[in-house]
C-alpha cells in the first residue's frame, strides 16, 4: 500500500511523538528521541521498506506527515 | 535467486546508497562552511596588517635618539612582523582551504594578532577585546578544537610575555603574578559557550544531513511501492 492510499486512514498531523519499528523478538516502540539515536542507516531501512509506524497524540500518521514535522 | 529475496537486496543497496549521499552531503557541507571561514580570515589577515601598519603609524611614528628623528620600532614591528604574520594564513586560505592545518595555523595567526595589536596600542586593556572578537570570529568554522588552538595561543602568549615583557600585555611593568590567570578564566568563559555552540552548530548540520536521507528513503518506498514495481516484482516471481 503506498502512502498516499494509507493516507486514508491516517491523522492529518505531522510529526510524531511515537514509532513502532520492527525488532528482532517482535516490534519495538520507541519515543521519537529513541528514534532519532538510531543509525541512519536503519532509520532509512524502515523508512524505505515502509515498517515504521509512526504515531502522534495516539493516532497514527503517514511515513510522509511524520517526517513533515 | 528469489524475487523476494532480489527485491531484499535492492532495498539494503537502496538505504546503503541514500546513507552514503547524506554522508557526502554533510562533509560537502562542512567543507564549504571551512573554506568560506578561510577566505574570510585571508582578507582579515590583509585587513589587520594594514591596520597594525596604521596603528603604529598613528600611535608612535617617530623614535627619537637624541636629536635624531628615527622610524619607531613600532612601525617596522607592524610592517615585518605583521607581514610574517599574516602571510602564511592567507597562503593557506588560497592555496589550502578547507584543511584542518590551514584552519589552525588561521587560528593560532589570529590569536598572535591580537597580542601584535595590544603590544602596539602599548597593552591597552581595550584592544584586548580583539581576543574576544577573534574568538567569536573562528566559532564560525563550527569546529571546536580551532576555539581551543586560539585560547590556548592566547594563555601562553599572556603567560611569557606577563613574565618577560608585561608592558607589552598589561601596558604595566610589574603586573600582579596572576594577572593572566585572570585574562585566562575570562577566555575560558567565554570559549566554554562557544565550543557548546560550535557543537550545537555541527549537529544540525548532521541532522539536515539526516533529514533529507529521511525524505529520500520516503520517496525511495513510494517508488518501490508503485505498480511499475508491482508488476516487476510478480513478474519477476512468475518466472
Amino acid at each position: 500500500m503506498t502512502d498516499a492510499m494509507a493516507d486514508n486512514n491516517l491523522s492529518p498531523l505531522t510529526g510524531y511523538d511515537r514509532v513502532i519499528v520492527p525488532g528482532a523478538n517482535g516490534p519495538r516502540e520507541l519515543s521519537r528521541k529513541q528514534f532519532e539515536q538510531l543509525p541512519l542507516r536503519e532509520r532509512v531501512g524502515f523508512l524505505i521498506a515502509g515498517t515504521a509506524q509512526f504515531y502522534r497524540m495516539g493516532a497514527a500518521v503517514s511515513a510522509t506527515n511524520a517526517m513533515k514535522g | 535467486m528469489t524475487a523476494p529475496m532480489q527485491t531484499l537486496d535492492a532495498a539494503q543497496a537502496a538505504a546503503d546508497a541514500i546513507v552514503e549521499r547524506a554522508e557526502a552531503r554533510y562533509d560537502a557541507h562542512r567543507q564549504e562552511i571551512f573554506r568560506a571561514t578561510d577566505r574570510i580570515f585571508g582578507w582579515l589577515m590583509i585587513g589587520q596588517w594594514i591596520f597594525g601598519i596604521f596603528l603604529a603609524v598613528a600611535v608612535s611614528p617617530y623614535a627619537w635618539e637624541g636629536k635624531v628623528k628615527t622610524i619607531h620600532a613600532h612601525v617596522w614591528i607592524a610592517v615585518i612582523l605583521g607581514g610574517l604574520l599574516s602571510a602564511l594564513p592567507v597562503y593557506l586560505a588560497r592555496k589550502h582551504p578547507g584543511e584542518v592545518l590551514t584552519r589552525h595555523v588561521i587560528a593560532v595567526a589570529q590569536l598572535l594578532w591580537s597580542a601584535l595589536l595590544i603590544h602596539l596600542t602599548g597593552g591597552r586593556i581595550e584592544t584586548h577585546f580583539h581576543v574576544f572578537g577573534s574568538l567569536a570570529i573562528l566559532t564560525f568554522y563550527r569546529d571546536w578544537p580551532v576555539v581551543i588552538t586560539g585560547a590556548a595561543v592566547t594563555a601562553l602568549n599572556h603567560f611569557f610575555l606577563g613574565v618577560f615583557w608585561p608592558e607589552s600585555i598589561y601596558g604595566i611593568a610589574n603586573p600582579e603574578w596572576w594577572r593572566f590567570l585572570e585574562h585566562a578564566g575570562w577566555v575560558v568563559f567565554c570559549i566554554s559557550f562557544m565550543i557548546i555552540g560550535t557543537r550545537r552548530g555541527q549537529k544540525d548540520m548532521r541532522v539536515m544531513a539526516d533529514r533529507s536521507a529521511e525524505l529520500e528513503a520516503l520517496s525511495e518506498n513510494a517508488w518501490r511501492n508503485s505498480s511499475v514495481i508491482d508488476r516487476m516484482t510478480a513478474k519477476a516471481a512468475g518466472t
